[in-house]
């Protein structure tokens, strides 16, 4: 089958009307923000806790994490972004980088220089609130990270990383999807959950034992979604994505 | 309502985030808002909830937390007096976590309509709203480091310096004693801890000479050594 290339930030259009829909001519603007597309490589840094960011990185292909080292130099992982997210809009206003940005794989991004992305943030109210937006549901899922790894054990810590993945792969508005592969590395999802890659390993192995999961390498499908959302406690009520219309559904 | 009651300390936090001018500070002072007063331990937003308002702390403590199903609670950041406890429901439809007073509590509650008007209308105020959230969003960031991959020991020191720091810039720079209502038990839910961990933990930092803690009052006597012991660095704060 024949596609069309698409437009790079084709999908960060997506994800920003997960949130907040947007018209023909707000979304026009967006696809004319200008651009520098680059290739990464995995592990390299697209942002440094410390840097003064003049720009902000959207992802075009592979997958980001964002992390923080502690003083001993113990690495916690904050967030892992996919295609069409932006990795660190908070540099539009933020003067110094708060923590690390990385590629998880080798893929694209694009980069948008911050001056212009907060003119159109000015210029267009309604692009404006869906940045803001999508800003405060990351901030959200910060809040929701913490009371995962503050008061659930590690079996719900990793279940509940597991079913906010599947949430975030769907298509607007969309059924989460039942198998993907998954990005990272049993020490990465350590990391992301507060737990040792030793104790992840243990926990994966139960879930699947008791059918919760069936990996195939680096694929992982989940065969009773319901029983998982209840061991992971997942509401997605924290992700606060918009019901699917019929209006927006030539963009799935 | 209270004759002395204003937005002021807004006004004042605001004016560190962004350049604002004379106008910006006359509209945010003129913000409608309600004044309501909440006992300790009430419910100023609950999960779930379509949002209406926003609140702005006047007086007293306050602190977001969230429920795993079975009932665990986290805390997952403090507010002192001047801090929005919401400020992200102006902007979000449904609350995705609870808020309650720590202490009895004075808040203006500004409704949302207020917000917006004052976002579209004044893009410096905008700008100031949008860096809270912003920074927020970094406090919250932290805190998941802090429950994520830092000894107990570690976490409440850090959260002891972040308070600290925070009630500093508040206004009352040259304190050395600070009012402090959080109770062990908060501490322990704000650091994933258990209350008897947490107890044993501020005991070694007293212990070592780094703090005292008795009567709701918290004096910090060695600041360089506490914000050693828990890995602080206030990047993150953003000058907040």
């Amino acid at each position: 089958m024949d596609h069309p290339p698409e437009h790079p930030l084709q999908n960060l259009l997506r994800k920003l009307e997960l949130h907040h829909r947007l018209g023909d001519e707000d979304r026009q603007a967006v696809l004319n923000l200008p651009y520098r597309r680059r290739s990464v490589e995995a592990q390299s840094y697209l942002v440094r806790e410390g840097d003064a960011p003049d720009r902000c990185a959207v992802v075009i292909s592979g997958y980001a994490f964002r992390h923080k080292l502690t003083g001993d130099g113990a690495r916690q992982i904050l967030a892992i972004h996919i295609p069409g997210e932006a990795v660190d809009f908070q540099n539009m206003f933020l003067e110094e980088a708060d923590h690390n940005v990385q590629m998880l794989s080798r893929g694209e991004v694009a980069e948008i220089p911050r001056q212009p992305l907060e003119a159109l943030t000015l210029s267009r109210s309604e692009v404006g609130r869906a940045i803001l937006l999508t800003t405060l549901v990351e901030a959200s899922i910060f809040r929701e990270w913490t009371l995962n790894i503050g008061r659930r054990d590690a079996r719900s810590r990793i279940a509940h990383l597991l079913c906010e993945f599947a949430y975030r792969l769907a298509a607007q508005g969309m059924e989460p999807v039942r198998d993907y592969e998954l990005p990272m590395t049993q020490e990465q999802l350590a990391d992301a959950t507060g737990l040792t890659a030793v104790h992840v390993n243990r926990v994966l192995k139960s879930l699947a034992a008791e059918g919760l999961i069936e990996r195939d390498r680096r694929v992982i499908r989940f065969p009773d979604w319901q029983r998982l959302r209840d061991v992971g406690d997942f509401n997605p009520r924290y992700m606060h994505t918009l019901p699917a219309t019929d209006a927006n559904a030539h963009l799935g | 309502m209270d004759q002395t009651s204003s937005l002021a300390p807004l006004v004042r936090r605001w004016s560190g985030y962004t350049e604002l001018s004379d106008e910006d500070r006359n509209a945010i002072q003129r913000l409608p808002f309600a004044e309501r007063i909440a006992p300790r331990e009430s419910y100023l937003v609950r999960e779930g909830e379509p949002t209406t308002s926003c609140m702005v702390l006047l007086k007293g403590f306050a602190y977001r937390q969230k429920l795993v199903t079975d009932g665990a609670r986290q805390i997952i950041s403090f507010h002192i007096p001047g801090e929005f406890i919401d400020l992200q429901n102006a902007i979000l439809d449904v609350s995705d976590h609870n808020v309650q007073a720590l202490t009895r509590t004075q808040l203006a509650v500004v409704p949302k309509p207020a917000l917006l008007e004052i976002m579209a209308a004044r893009p410096a105020v905008r700008r100031a709203i949008w860096l809270e959230t912003l920074i927020d969003a970094s406090i919250f960031r932290e805190w998941v480091v802090n429950v994520g991959r830092r000894d107990a020991r570690t976490r409440i020191a850090h959260l002891l310096c972040e308070l600290v720091l925070r009630l500093r810039r508040s206004g009352e720079a040259e304190r050395s004693v600070w009012e402090f209502p959080i109770t062990q038990e908060q501490i322990a839910d704000a650091t994933g801890l258990t209350p008897v961990h947490t107890n044993r933990t501020l005991q070694s930092l007293r212990r070592d000479g780094l703090i005292t803690l008795a009567n709701g009052e918290l004096s910090v006597l060695d600041w360089e050594k506490l914000a050693e012991t828990g890995d602080f660095n206030e990047r993150y704060l953003h000058h907040s």
